[in-house]
């Protein structure tokens, strides 16, 4: 492993470069708005390139071991680099549909990138997020610019209750979550690194205490609203329904993403703490995966029927976080590229969809086959790997984390996936039955005609060429990406995040409650 | 007063928050001082540990605890702003729009 003392500050901080390219960019954005007038396109090119840039940063700084600093534990390793690599990549899928939304509905606000850009950035501290005051600060940071990214923008009725909705909703579970941390922080002993409380917590003799017991609780209580785990779920389908369609994925995905990342940590934290600790997040992985798919049988809005999959996926990437495994972390990694590919590319089809037919009813959409063959042909897509219909990536990476759960003595987490892809086939099928066979729809519009305005990057083709730019990649990879995962799954088994830290905590806690016997 | 009355004084600060959240049906203003409520008790048991530990970390957590209160109420303030303007009323009651 690669040792870092006090005095190396320069490898220490090539750690955190890939966060450290977002906040120039950010700027120079803030700074040509408030000194440019007029056409505020060229926003898109730059928060496109500042991601692009990013991405290449961790691959450039492609190692095996991980670094680790005596004083915080394990900072960085590769699968915290492909955690913060797959934020950068919502990030850039997410560019050329938000330009195209914005070019269509001329409301082209320098809003919309600087919060993605801020919203990345904060999405990727979590991953080098090692002591109390970064992990407390970064779901925050995170957060407070994904609330105004779900509708800001907009000036009609449903995305401004959206917003409303979730950044309260939101700011009432980081509450909660960091009402946590002063109990992990003072009965310690003043200590702020994941060593020094666990220490503190051997030498003050407080395992069982009820402060130290009821921290777990309260920072579970908030972590898992972000990834909007059942019962905190519900403002994912108001931000699918109330958000306008190209830009609607962006904060549930990446508040998931780095949900994913930040839980990651904490659970290395809680996890000698309690032996139970697990309970909880099982309980509430199994609600996710059934009431997510049940649910999304009975909505009638296309965009609110999609908000349903993501929470059961949820479920499914939850199951591979309380494995705690090699397997367990490679499943929960390759199962979040899965989210990320499979849900924009659903949507990104959606976005098509429903530019033509005006509306996002799905019983409006019915026969919408025999109108336009290949539009409807994309919905049509776009459940098959949410459902889970082979040979889409969808049918990997549920029976994988199946199989992490019967390792990790999960027993009741092992039939949930079988059984919820039978609902999520089911309710897919019906859709599939409605836009090829029945009639009743509306009439499909014609596509429309705009000036294109974004000379670096859109194409001489057709005026929709950025949403399909953007979703040519998508399909590709939510198809293809099951049959190429193996190189995913084997770089995550071989680098599990503070894997060392929590195997000696375990040891340290077992020997303080030897010596308290 | 010991710490443990502090301590108390911030648990009893914290949970009226969270009752401020649950029960407030009447203004989305109601809703964004209880949060804030919540990040003061939060800040409240820093500082209490900070001061009884004697060490700083604890104050250096508080500050960012009240900087990130502070961003969130700026947010808060600006989208109910929004929401005002498209809505025109701060009632909780009419956030109905969306259901299912």
């Amino acid at each position: 492993m690669t040792e870092l003392g006090f005095g190396s500050r320069l490898p220490y901080g090539s750690t955190i470069s890939p966060e450290c390219i977002p906040i120039p960019s950010s700027i120079i954005i803030l700074m040509i708005d408030s000194t440019h007038e007029g056409d505020t396109y060229w926003s898109y090119p730059i928060s496109l390139t500042c991601p692009v840039i990013g991405i290449m940063v961790p691959l450039s700084q492609w190692r095996e071991e991980p670094i680790i600093s005596p004083a915080c534990g394990a900072q960085t390793n590769t699968c915290d680099d492909i955690f913060q690599s797959s934020i950068l990549l919502r990030s850039i899928l997410r560019a050329p549909l938000s330009a195209e939304h914005f070019q269509c509905t001329e409301m082209a606000v320098t809003e919309s990138p600087f919060f993605a850009l801020a919203a990345t950035l904060g999405g990727m501290f979590p991953r080098c997020a090692s002591d109390l005051v970064t992990i407390s600060v970064a779901p925050e940071r995170s957060s407070l610019c994904l609330h105004p990214s779900s509708g800001c923008t907009s000036r009609d009725v449903r995305p401004s209750e959206a917003t409303v909705k979730y950044s309260l909703l939101g700011g009432t579970s980081s509450s909660i979550l960091v009402h946590g941390f002063p109990w992990l922080y003072g009965p310690p002993g003043g200590e702020v690194q994941p060593w020094g409380i666990l220490n503190g917590i051997v030498e003050s003799k407080m395992q069982n205490s009820a402060g130290i017991s009821i921290a777990p609780v309260r920072i579970m209580a908030g972590i898992v609203f972000k990834p909007s785990l059942v019962p905190y779920h519900q403002w994912t389908p108001d931000v699918y329904e109330g958000s306008p369609t190209p830009v609607v994925a962006f904060p549930p995905v990446t508040s998931k993403v780095a949900a994913s990342g930040l839980a990651t940590r904490i659970f290395n934290l809680l996890s000698p703490l309690s032996g139970e600790w697990h309970l909880l997040p099982e309980i509430l992985a199994i609600l996710s995966t059934i009431l997510g798919n049940l649910i999304a049988i009975a909505q009638k809005s296309m965009k609110r029927m999609l908000a349903y999959p993501p929470i059961s996926q949820i479920g499914y990437i939850t199951i591979g976080l309380i494995a705690g495994n090699p397997s367990g972390y490679a499943s929960m990694l390759t199962y979040t590229l899965f989210h990320i590919f499979v849900n924009l590319g659903a949507l990104a089809r959606i976005a098509l969809f429903s530019s033509r037919t005006g509306t996002d009813s799905i019983r409006d959409c019915a026969g919408s086959c025999g109108q336009d063959p290949l539009l409807a042909l994309r919905p049509t897509l776009s459940p098959s790997p949410l459902g889970g219909f082979p040979p889409l990536s969808g049918p990997f990476g549920k029976p994988y984390s199946s199989w992490c759960g019967r390792q990790a003595g999960l027993y009741p987490l092992v039939p949930i996936g079988p059984l919820t892809s039978v609902i999520s086939i089911y309710h897919h099928s019906k859709i599939i039955k409605l836009l090829m066979g029945e009639r009743g729809g509306r009439k499909l519009a014609t596509p429309r005609t705009i000036n294109k305005r974004i000379p670096s990057l859109s194409s001489p083709h057709t005026p929709e060429s950025l949403i399909e730019l953007g979703t040519m990649p998508r399909v590709v990879a939510s198809t293809t990406l099951g049959l190429t995962m193996n190189p995913v799954t084997t770089t995550a088994r071989d680098n599990i995040p503070n894997q060392i830290f929590a195997h000696t905590a375990t040891i340290l806690m077992d020997f303080g409650e030897m010596s308290s016997e | 007063m010991t710490a443990v009355n502090y301590l108390t004084f911030s648990t009893i600060l914290f949970l009226l928050a969270i009752g401020g959240v649950l029960l407030n049906s009447q203004n989305l203003f109601i809703l964004l001082m209880s949060i804030e409520l919540m990040l003061l008790a939060v800040n409240m048991n820093f500082l209490v540990f900070s001061v009884l530990l004697d060490d700083m970390m604890g104050q250096l957590l508080a500050l960012f605890i009240l900087a990130v209160a502070a961003a969130d109420s700026a947010m808060g303030l600006a989208i109910l702003v929004t929401t005002y303007r498209t809505r025109g009323t701060m009632a909780v009651e009419y956030a109905t729009g969306m259901k299912g």
